[in-house]
C-alpha cells in the first residue's frame, strides 16, 4: 500500500509540475535592443581631400527681366540705374553665378564641429543681398533691413518652421536659425513681390555658392564617394557621383544646358 | 502486492472452507491493471482540472505575467531617454533662470527666516513651560466658579472668597532665564500674548515663503510642460505600481449600457500613461497602447468600455477567439483593422464628417458621390425627397385642420348669436376668437412650409446628370458605348456598369434618346482652346474635376474626369452648360408631373421665362423645378470664357476614337422595352428622366444592414464556400458583393430579369474597405439613446453644416480643419509662390466674419448684382468662388456651421466701435499711409489699375465683413490664426500692456497714449469709400 501511495504522490507531483511548467511557459521576448550606435566619425585633416570646379552654362546669357519697383517709390529712388532680376546670371566666362553646390550624400555618420559665425542676409535697395546663400543647420542667419521702407521676410520652407515677420526701416536685426537640412528655402517679401532669395541649409560644412567666376571649392572632405549636387533656381538641380582619395584634389565640372 | 492479495484471499477461503470455483474471475484475474489505469485517469483528469482552473480557462493570467515583465523592462528602457530629456530641460536657460530666481529668493529670505524661526523657537519654549501651570490654574478657577454659581446662599460667600484667593494667588514659573511671578490674570495675559505672537510669526513665515513656493511650483511646471513623456520619477512610480500589481480580471462595468468588458485583462497596456509600441513590448501587439489616445480622452473607457466601438465578446476571457467574438455563436465579431471605424456609427449616425474616422467618412462620401443612395434608402442620405413628401403631407394635414377650425369658429359664433344671455354669448364669441387665432397660426405655419417646399426644390440633387437634355447635349453614337461599359470610356467614372445584353443597351439608348427634350440652342462661335485650358487650370474647375489621363490625371475626383468630353459632347450645348450648368431647357412641374412647355406659357398669355425668380407654374399657383438637379455651380464666367473652355474640352478626345452609327436610336419600337429596362434597373435613382421623375428607390434600405441577421444575407450557392473559407459574416458578404455585385448569382439558373440588379462600380480595394466599414457600422445601436451624439447645442449646427459642405464639395477647394487635404493644394500651379493663389482656408471663419455678411456672400459671392464676373472679396485670385444657388435654408445652415465651429454666439450683435476723434483720425491715417506701414501695398483699394497685383482683401469690406475682436487679434498675431499666411507678423509690439506700432515712426503717434492696434481696428471699421479715395489719392 505504501508503495502505491508513493506512486500516486509521484504522479500528482509530476502532474502539477507539468501544469505549472506549462503555465509558466511563455515565449521569451525577442531581443529588440538596437546595436549600440556607431560612434560618429570625425574628419581627419591629414587625409582631407577637396573638390573644386566650375558650374558652366552652355546657353546664351538671357535678357534679364527688369524689376519694376514703382509700387514703392522709396525702393525706386535708391536706384539710379535700372535693376534686373538675378534669376539667371551668366558670367563672361560662360559660367553661372548663384549656383549652390553641395555634398548631397556620402557624409552620413560623420560629426562636425558646431557652426560658428553668422551669415548675413541684407535687404538693400529692395533686393536681397546675397541672392543665394548657404548656411549650416543651427547656424545663425542675421537679417538686416538697410532700406527706409518696411519689408517682411517670408521664407517658405518645405521641411523647416514657417515664419513671416515684418521688419521696419532701421529695425533691429533678426537672428534666425534653421533646424533641418533643406536645399533650397525660397525667401520672399510680400510687400515687394519682386524680392527673392534662396537659402540652402546643410547639416555639414561642404557647400558653396558660385560667384563671378562660376567656381566653387569644397575643402576638407574626408576621402570617400559622394553625390555632389549643383542647384540653380532656374535650371534646377544636377548631381554627380564622385570618389576622392585621401588628400586628393579633384575637379568636378557641372554643365547646364541653355 | 498482488501476492499479498492472493495470500490474503487464500487465508479467507481457508476460514470459510468453501470450494474454490475453477475459473473465478475474482480469484484468477488481477484488478491491478484496471485499478492502476483508472487511478491514472483520475490523476490525469485531476491534473487537467487543476490546469484548466489555473491557466487553461484563464489564459489572461499568462498574459498578465508576461506583460508585467515586458512593461517593466520597457519602462526601464525609457528611463535614460527621459533622464536625458529632463536633463536637457534642467540645463536650459529658462529653467536655470527660474532656478536662479528661486535660489535668490530663498537666499534673500534666509536671514529673516532664521530670525523668525528663532523667535518661534523661543515662543514655543516659553509656551511649553507656561501651558501646564496655566491650564491647571484655569481648570481650578473654572471649577471653583461653577461651585460658586451652584452653591446655596449660605456657602456662596466663603466659596467666592476662595475663588478670589485662587485668582490672587501667586504662580511662580521657572523660565530658563530665571523665575517669574504671576497672578492668574497676568498668567492668562502672558499665555494669550505668546499664542498671538506665535500666530503672527507663523503668518510672517508663510508670507516670506510664498514667493519661493510659487517659484518652486513654476519650476516643476516648467519641466512637466516641456517633457514629452513622463519624468524619471514618474516612470519609477509606474514601475513600482506594475511590480505590485496582482493577477486579476480587469473589468469595466457600466450597468447603464449593460456593459461588461474584460478586454483589458489581456490588453494591459491600452491605457498606460506611456506610449508602448509592439517593438518595446517584445513584439507582442496585444500589449501596445491604444493608437489614438485622444479618442480615449473623448470617450472615457470607464463609461464606454471597448466592445461598443470594437465589437467582440467583451465578457469572454477563455481564449482569443472567444473574446474577439470570432466564432459561430457570437453575432458581432471584432471589427477587422480596416473596418474598425464602423464602431463610431454606434453613436455618430448624424455626423456626415467625423474627425478621427477618415475611412468611415470616406465610406459615406462614396455612398453619396458614387450614387449608392440613388437606389438604396439610408437614413441621413438623400433626405430631400423624403422631406419634400413630409412637407407636402403636413401642408395637406394643416389645410384640413384649418378647415375644421374654421367650421368650429363658425359654429361657436352661431351659438353665440343664439345664446340665452349676453354673458354666455360673449363667452362663446371669445371662444370663437381663440379658434380664429389658431387658424391664423396655422396659416403662418403653412406659409413657412411652403417656403421650405420651395427651398427643397432647390436642394434636391441627383448624383447623375439630367437625361432629358441628352438630345441637345450628346452625340447619339456615344450613348450605347457609354451605357455598355462606362469604365472602358472613363476608368474612374461614378456611372456603374449594368448587366445588360447588347439588345438591352440598344433599347435603353433608344429610350433615353427619344425621351429627351428639345429646345432652341444658340449656335456658338469657336473659342480659344488654349485660353480655355488656362481657365480650367486656374479658375477652380480642378477643385472637383480632373483632367488628363493615367499618369497625367490631376485635379479632384468629386466630379467627372474631363479628358474625353470631346468625344461625347455637342459644342453648342457644352458652351451653355459651362456658362450656366443649372440651366434647364424646360421647367418641371411636380404637381402636374411633367415638363412645362413654351405652349403652356403661351396658353396662359405668359412669356416663356423661368428662373429662380420666375418659378411659378403657369398652369396653377405652385413652384416649378427651374434648375437642373446637379450640384455643379456657376463660376460666373463670361460667355467668351465659356466658349474658350468648351473649345478646350472639345479638344479632349482620343484621336483614334471610332463610333459606329446608331440607327436604332430613333427606332420607336425599342422605346417601351427601353423604358421598362430603365425602370427595372433604377436609372431614375441617379438621373432625371422624362416620365420617371417620381420613381422610388429600387434597392434595399441599408440603414441597419450591418445588423441584419446573417441568414437574411443571401450568400446563395456560395454559402458553403463562405463557411468553409471563413467569410460567412457581414464583412465577407459586403466585400464580395461590392467587388462583384453579381457574385451571388454564381451557379444559379436565372432569367435575365431575375438576376441581381446591382451594377458593377469597379471599386478599388480601398473603396471596398471604406464602404464595408460604413455598412458594417450601419447597425441597430447597442448603446442607449442618451449616449448617441445628438447634441442640442451649437454642435448640432456643426452636424447639419457638414451635410451641406459635403454636398457641394466645399472641401475640394477650402481647408476646414488643419491638415485637411484639398484637391488643389498639391497641384503644381499652387506650389512655392503659387501657395498665395490658393483659396482662403476656412479654419476659424466663424470668428472672423460677420454672419450676416457671410449669408449675403454665400448668396452672391460677387457681392454685386451687376459686376458678377469677379470675386467679391478676393478679386486678385484667379480662382473664383462659385455661385451655388444655395437655398436660404442651406445658407443658414452654413452660416450657423461656421459660427458654431468657432463657438460664436448667434444672433450676432456687433459691439459698436467708439468713433475716432479728429486727432485719432489724423494719427490712424498717418499710420496707414506711412512708409513704414505696408498695409496698402498688399491690400486691394478698389483701384482697378493696381488691384490686379494686390494679394489681400479691400479695407472697404472690413466694417461689414469682419468682427472687430478678430481683426485686432489678426493684425497683432496673424501667424497663430492662419499659419503660413502672407500677412506678416510683428506689425505691433507689446509695450506696457498695450500694442504699439513696431515698424517705424509715425508723426504724433509716440505721444498717443492709447493702444495702436485698437486705433487701427477702429479706423478700419469706420473706413468709408471717401476715406479710401483720400488714402489712395484718387
Amino acid at each position: 500500500m505504501r508503495k502505491f501511495g508513493i506512486f500516486l504522490l509521484t504522479i500528482v507531483s509530476i502532474g502539477l509540475w507539468v501544469a505549472c511548467g506549462g503555465g509558466a511557459e511563455s515565449e521569451a521576448p525577442a531581443d529588440t535592443a538596437a546595436p549600440a550606435a556607431e560612434a560618429a566619425r570625425r574628419v581627419d585633416p591629414a587625409t582631407a581631400a577637396s573638390l573644386q570646379g566650375k558650374v558652366n552654362y552652355s546657353g546664351q546669357a538671357p535678357q534679364l527681366a527688369r524689376l519694376r519697383m514703382g509700387a514703392d517709390p522709396t525702393c525706386d529712388k535708391q536706384h539710379s540705374e535700372p535693376v534686373y532680376a538675378q534669376d539667371l546670371l551668366v558670367n563672361d566666362n560662360g559660367t553661372l553665378e548663384n549656383a549652390f553646390v553641395w555634398v548631397k550624400s556620402g557624409l552620413e555618420g560623420y560629426a562636425f564641429d558646431a557652426p560658428t559665425g553668422q551669415v548675413t542676409l541684407d535687404q538693400q535697395g529692395c533686393v536681397y543681398l546675397p541672392h543665394v546663400l548657404g548656411l549650416r543647420t543651427g547656424q545663425e542667419l542675421r537679417i538686416l533691413n538697410s532700406d527706409p521702407t518696411t519689408h517682411n521676410v517670408n521664407p517658405t520652407p518645405a521641411n523647416n518652421r514657417d515664419w513671416n515677420e515684418s521688419q521696419g526701416p532701421n529695425a533691429p536685426e533678426k537672428i534666425k536659425t534653421f533646424a533641418r537640412q533643406e536645399v533650397m528655402i525660397p525667401v520672399k517679401c510680400n510687400v515687394h513681390p519682386w524680392m527673392k532669395a534662396y537659402i540652402g541649409v546643410v547639416d555639414h560644412p561642404f557647400f558653396a555658392v558660385t560667384g563671378k567666376d562660376g567656381a566653387y571649392e569644397l575643402k576638407g572632405l574626408p576621402p570617400g564617394t559622394y553625390t555632389v549636387e549643383a542647384w540653380h533656381e532656374k535650371l534646377g538641380p544636377m548631381e554627380q557621383q564622385v570618389t576622392v582619395a585621401a588628400s586628393e584634389t579633384k575637379t568636378v565640372e557641372f554643365s547646364f544646358g541653355g | 502486492m498482488v501476492q499479498r492479495l492472493k495470500s490474503w484471499w487464500k487465508s479467507l477461503s481457508k476460514l470459510e472452507d468453501q470450494p474454490v470455483p475453477e475459473r473465478d474471475p475474482i480469484v484468477n484475474s488481477s484488478l491491478a491493471i484496471p485499478l492502476a489505469l483508472s487511478s491514472l485517469l483520475l490523476m490525469l483528469s485531476l491534473v487537467w482540472a487543476f490546469y484548466e482552473e489555473g491557466w487553461g480557462l484563464r489564459p489572461w493570467r499568462v498574459y498578465q505575467d508576461e506583460f508585467q515583465e515586458l512593461f517593466v523592462s520597457a519602462l526601464e528602457k525609457k528611463k535614460p531617454v527621459s533622464r536625458e530629456e529632463e536633463q536637457a530641460i534642467l540645463a536650459s536657460s529658462g529653467y536655470q533662470e527660474l532656478l536662479a530666481r528661486l535660489r535668490q529668493a530663498e537666499e534673500s529670505r534666509q536671514s529673516d527666516l532664521q530670525s523668525l524661526e528663532q523667535q518661534e523657537q523661543q515662543i514655543r519654549q516659553r509656551l511649553a513651560i507656561l501651558t501646564r501651570p496655566f491650564t491647571t490654574a484655569r481648570s481650578e478657577i473654572q471649577a471653583k466658579r461653577y461651585e460658586v454659581e451652584t452653591a446655596s446662599a449660605s456657602s456662596r460667600e466663603s466659596l467666592a472668597r476662595q475663588l478670589d484667593e485662587l485668582r490672587q494667588r501667586n504662580y511662580r514659573i521657572e523660565f530658563p532665564d530665571g523665575p517669574q511671578d504671576y497672578t492668574f490674570g497676568e498668567l492668562e495675559e502672558e499665555f494669550n500674548a505668546l499664542k498671538a505672537e506665535q500666530g503672527h510669526v507663523q503668518q510672517r513665515k508663510v508670507e516670506l515663503l510664498r514667493a519661493p513656493a510659487r517659484l518652486q511650483r513654476q519650476l516643476n511646471e516648467y519641466v512637466n510642460n516641456r517633457l514629452a513623456g513622463l519624468t524619471e520619477v514618474q516612470l519609477d512610480g509606474l514601475i513600482g505600481e506594475a511590480r505590485g500589481q496582482g493577477i486579476y480580471i480587469r473589468q469595466i462595468h457600466n450597468p447603464e449600457i449593460n456593459l461588461v468588458d474584460r478586454c483589458e485583462s489581456c490588453h494591459l497596456g491600452i491605457r498606460e500613461p506611456v506610449t508602448l509600441t509592439a517593438d518595446e513590448m517584445g513584439g507582442r501587439r496585444v500589449f501596445v497602447s491604444h493608437p489614438r489616445p485622444e479618442l480615449l480622452a473623448l470617450h472615457d473607457p470607464e463609461t464606454f468600455g471597448c466592445s461598443p466601438c470594437h465589437n467582440g465578446n467583451g465578457v469572454g476571457t477563455v481564449s482569443v477567439t472567444k473574446a474577439h467574438g470570432k466564432y459561430k455563436h457570437w453575432l458581432w465579431p471584432l471589427f477587422a483593422k480596416e473596418n474598425f471605424e464602423a464602431g463610431c456609427l454606434q453613436c455618430h449616425q448624424n455626423d456626415r464628417h467625423l474627425r478621427y474616422a477618415d475611412t468611415l467618412t470616406a465610406g459615406k462620401d462614396l455612398f453619396q458621390y458614387r450614387g449608392c443612395m440613388g437606389c438604396h434608402p439610408r437614413d441621413g442620405f438623400d433626405t430631400e425627397p423624403r422631406e419634400t413628401r413630409e412637407v407636402q403631407k403636413q401642408i395637406t394635414d394643416l389645410f384640413a385642420e384649418k378647415q375644421a377650425e374654421q367650421l368650429k369658429a363658425e359654429r361657436l359664433l352661431n351659438l353665440g348669436d343664439r345664446a340665452a344671455t349676453n354673458e354666455e354669448a360673449n363667452q362663446l364669441y371669445a371662444d370663437a376668437q381663440a379658434v380664429t387665432l389658431d387658424v391664423a397660426a396655422i396659416d403662418a405655419r403653412v406659409d413657412q412650409l411652403r417656403v421650405r417646399a420651395d427651398e427643397l426644390l432647390l436642394e434636391v440633387k441627383k448624383p447623375g446628370p439630367n437625361l432629358k437634355e441628352v438630345r441637345m447635349k450628346l452625340r447619339p453614337e456615344w450613348i450605347p458605348r457609354w451605357i455598355e461599359n462606362p469604365q472602358a470610356f472613363r476608368p474612374d467614372t461614378k456611372m456603374p456598369q449594368f448587366r445588360l445584353s447588347p439588345e438591352d443597351v440598344q433599347a435603353v439608348s433608344a429610350f433615353i434618346w427619344q425621351s429627351g427634350v428639345e429646345g432652341p440652342l444658340d449656335r456658338q462661335p469657336q473659342g480659344n482652346a488654349e485660353r480655355g485650358r488656362q481657365i480650367v487650370e486656374s479658375r477652380g474647375c480642378l477643385g472637383c474635376h480632373s483632367v488628363g489621363e493615367g499618369e497625367q490625371q490631376h485635379g479632384g475626383n468629386f466630379a467627372a474626369n474631363l479628358s474625353r468630353v470631346g468625344e461625347k459632347a455637342n459644342y453648342d450645348y457644352l458652351v451653355r452648360w459651362v456658362h450656366a450648368p443649372r440651366r434647364r431647357t424646360l421647367p418641371y412641374c411636380p404637381v402636374h408631373a411633367r415638363d412645362i412647355t413654351p405652349e403652356d406659357y403661351a396658353g396662359q398669355g405668359l412669356p416663356f421665362r423661368f428662373d429662380l425668380e420666375y418659378n411659378r407654374c403657369p398652369l396653377g399657383d405652385h413652384s416649378l423645378q427651374v434648375q437642373n438637379q446637379n450640384v455643379m455651380p456657376s463660376l460666373r464666367l463670361t460667355e467668351q470664357e465659356a466658349r474658350d473652355i468648351a473649345s478646350y474640352l472639345m479638344t479632349q478626345r482620343h484621336a483614334d476614337a471610332q463610333y459606329a452609327p446608331v440607327p436604332f436610336i430613333e427606332d420607336q419600337a425599342l422605346f417601351d422595352r427601353g423604358r421598362f429596362l430603365v425602370r427595372h434597373h433604377g436609372c431614375a435613382g441617379c438621373h432625371e428622366i422624362a416620365g420617371l421623375e417620381d420613381e422610388g428607390k429600387i434597392g434595399t434600405d441599408l440603414t441597419l444592414e450591418g445588423s441584419k441577421p446573417i441568414e437574411r444575407l443571401d450568400f446563395a450557392l456560395l454559402t458553403h464556400d463562405a463557411k468553409k473559407e471563413g467569410w460567412y459574416n457581414h464583412k465577407g458578404f459586403f466585400e464580395n458583393k461590392l467587388r462583384n455585385p453579381a457574385v451571388y448569382d454564381q451557379g444559379k439558373i436565372k432569367e435575365p430579369l431575375e438576376r441581381l440588379r446591382m451594377p458593377n462600380f469597379h471599386l478599388s480595394k480601398e473603396d471596398i474597405d471604406r464602404l464595408t466599414t460604413f455598412l458594417l457600422g450601419s447597425q441597430e445601436s447597442v448603446v442607449p439613446e442618451q449616449y448617441h451624439f445628438n447634441p442640442s447645442d451649437q454642435r448640432a449646427d456643426v452636424q447639419a453644416g457638414w451635410v451641406v459642405v459635403k454636398k457641394y464639395n466645399c472641401m475640394g477647394c477650402h481647408e476646414f480643419y488643419a491638415g485637411q487635404p484639398t484637391s488643389l493644394v498639391d497641384l503644381p500651379q499652387y506650389q512655392g509662390d503659387g501657395r498665395e493663389k490658393l483659396p482662403p482656408n476656412l479654419i476659424g471663419e466663424g470668428a472672423r466674419v460677420n454672419p450676416n455678411w457671410l449669408a449675403r456672400f454665400l448668396e452672391n459671392p460677387a457681392l454685386s448684382r451687376e459686376d458678377v464676373h469677379r470675386n467679391g472679396v478676393r478679386p486678385y485670385l484667379d480662382l473664383r468662388m462659385p455661385s451655388f444657388d444655395l437655398s436660404a435654408g442651406e445658407v443658414q445652415k452654413l452660416v450657423k456651421f461656421f459660427q458654431a465651429l468657432s463657438r460664436q454666439p448667434l444672433p450676432y450683435l456687433p459691439v459698436p466701435q467708439e468713433p475716432l476723434t479728429d486727432r485719432e483720425l489724423v494719427l490712424a491715417r498717418g499710420l496707414f499711409t506711412s512708409q513704414a506701414a505696408p498695409c496698402l501695398r498688399c491690400h486691394a483699394t478698389g483701384d482697378p489699375r493696381t488691384d490686379q497685383t494686390k494679394t489681400a482683401p479691400n479695407f472697404a469690406l472690413v466694417s461689414e465683413r469682419l468682427k472687430p475682436d478678430w481683426t485686432r487679434r489678426w493684425i497683432v498675431h496673424p501667424e497663430i490664426i492662419s499659419p503660413g499666411t502672407a500677412m506678416p507678423s510683428g506689425l505691433f509690439r507689446e509695450e506696457a500692456a498695450r500694442w504699439v506700432f513696431a515698424l517705424g515712426r509715425v508723426p504724433g503717434l509716440e505721444s498717443y497714449p492709447g493702444d495702436h492696434a485698437d486705433l487701427v481696428v477702429r479706423y478700419m471699421f469706420q473706413f468709408t469709400p471717401q476715406e479710401q479715395r483720400r488714402l489712395t489719392g484718387r
